[in-house]
């Protein structure tokens, strides 16, 4: 079958929807959608088209073991258990950063000469400046943007921990409050792994983050207005807390 | 049903692995889906797994709802009916396998369906909506053969043993049917 024919692909994409199409075909229309995009997009349109009719499905409440098969599926411990286990897994990162922190100050007050460029308050106090960190990670789970910037600074330094390729797209900072909805913090530039790039912020860390315990990136065509949302899914996200 | 803006953060929310966002998204659309999922399969139990698995996937897979290409509801709906035409299928296959649906003499065994007539539906769904124009204007047969499809998931083969028409017929209704709506769809903007 010549599947470059757009007319082919559509009628295969509204049989599917429609659930007409069975079998192996159906498994060869579903291979082909993971590796030609015209043909998820005619999927797509095919759902919007037909899912108006579903509107008049009267609603039926599922029985509440649904959702706890569901809860249990998804890997989720019990309530209890749940709230410490990810107190301490975000505090992993953190304390993996403060420790090497606190070994580079142990360092710099053993070999002063060898450093010059840290803060000298930090030193003399042997503590981190009051700031605020995320580190954001990859959907592999592995670690790829540092976000830093002191307390009541102004500017947020971000190192690349990993490269990461926008494809043509620009890299959107997003603050994930604990209330609310997203908001763009700032648009961060590429840069080899290993070194940092800073961002302007538009008010102090204080004010900016004080409720936000999460950050994330998402891919956009261009940097996002103050009020915008994200158009598609996040690319790297992680916690945001206080190093004080 | 929940409003699109706030399913939508949501949805953002749960790849983010957000499991609060994903417990809203389920109270906001798990009734819809379930009644959803009972319609083709015609069984709660069937239908229970059915959603749960749609859920999971939901969990797994919320990264790759893009909201510029469809609305939450949409993309929930299809997910649902895709695991509920799974297990309707592994079902069928079952059936088939165990036991033979006619009797000695030869006839059908009648298997009692009580779910609503998917033609009333079709009105139901369509009222207020301009897709209903759309759907008034298709022959009658084209009309029945989809809405057979769309809501119990029936096969070709099985609307044209509802129907009583030759498979042949049937497939051309279909095909028919769906490009004539989207025309008619396209046509009204």
């Amino acid at each position: 079958m010549n599947y470059d024919r757009p007319e082919l692909l559509d009628k295969l994409a509204s049989e599917y929807v429609l659930g007409t199409l069975r079998g192996r075909a159906r498994r060869r229309f579903e291979q082909l959608m993971r590796t030609r995009p015209a043909a998820l997009s005619a999927v797509h349109a095919w759902e919007d088209r037909l899912g108006r009719l579903a509107a008049a499905v009267a609603p039926i409440k599922p029985p509440d073991r649904v959702w706890a098969a569901i809860d249990a599926r998804i890997g989720a411990p019990p309530k209890v258990a749940q709230a410490k286990s990810s107190w301490l897994d975000w505090l992993k990162p953190v304390a993996g950063f403060a420790f090497g922190t606190f070994l580079t100050v142990g360092l710099v007050l053993n070999r002063p000469g060898t450093f010059v460029t840290v803060d000298e308050v930090a030193q003399s106090k042997q503590a981190l400046p009051q700031s605020y960190v995320g580190l954001l990670l990859n959907d592999a789970g592995e670690p790829t943007l540092l976000a830093s910037s002191t307390r009541q600074g102004k500017k947020l330094t971000v190192k690349f921990l990993r490269a990461v390729d926008p494809g043509g797209k620009v890299l959107q900072l997003w603050a994930l409050p604990k209330e609310g909805a997203p908001f763009p913090v700032g648009v961060v530039t590429p840069a080899k792994p290993a070194s940092s790039t800073t961002l302007e912020l538009r008010d102090t860390s204080e004010k900016l983050f004080f409720n936000v315990p999460r950050l994330a990136v998402s891919l956009e065509d261009a940097p996002a207005a103050a009020g915008a949302q994200p158009s598609g899914p996040f690319v790297l996200s992680g916690h945001c807390v206080k190093l004080w | 049903m929940a409003d699109s803006a706030s399913l939508q953060k949501d949805l953002s929310r749960v790849s983010l692995g957000d499991r609060v966002a994903f417990q809203r998204v389920y109270r906001a659309t798990s009734a819809h889906l379930f009644g959803v999922a009972v319609r083709i399969l015609n069984r709660r139990d069937l239908a229970e797994d059915a959603l749960q698995e749609a859920f999971v996937n939901v969990w797994h897979n919320a990264g790759s709802y893009q909201a510029a290409s469809s609305q939450p509801m949409t993309w929930l709906i299809a997910i649902v009916r895709n695991k509920a035409l799974d297990h309707l299928r592994a079902q069928q296959r079952h059936t088939a396998d165990s036991i033979d649906e006619t009797d000695d003499d030869g006839t059908t065994i009648e298997i009692a369906d009580d779910r609503p007539n998917p033609m009333q539906l079709l009105v139901q769904a369509t009222e207020g909506l301009r897709i209903r124009g759309c759907m008034e204007k298709l022959d009658p047969s084209h009309r029945q053969s989809l809405a057979l499809a769309y809501y119990h998931g029936l096969s070709h083969s099985e609307v044209a043993e509802q129907l009583r028409a030759p498979l042949g017929s049937v497939k051309a209704w279909v095909r028919r049917g769906l490009e004539r709506l989207k025309k008619c769809l396209e046509a009204a903007g």
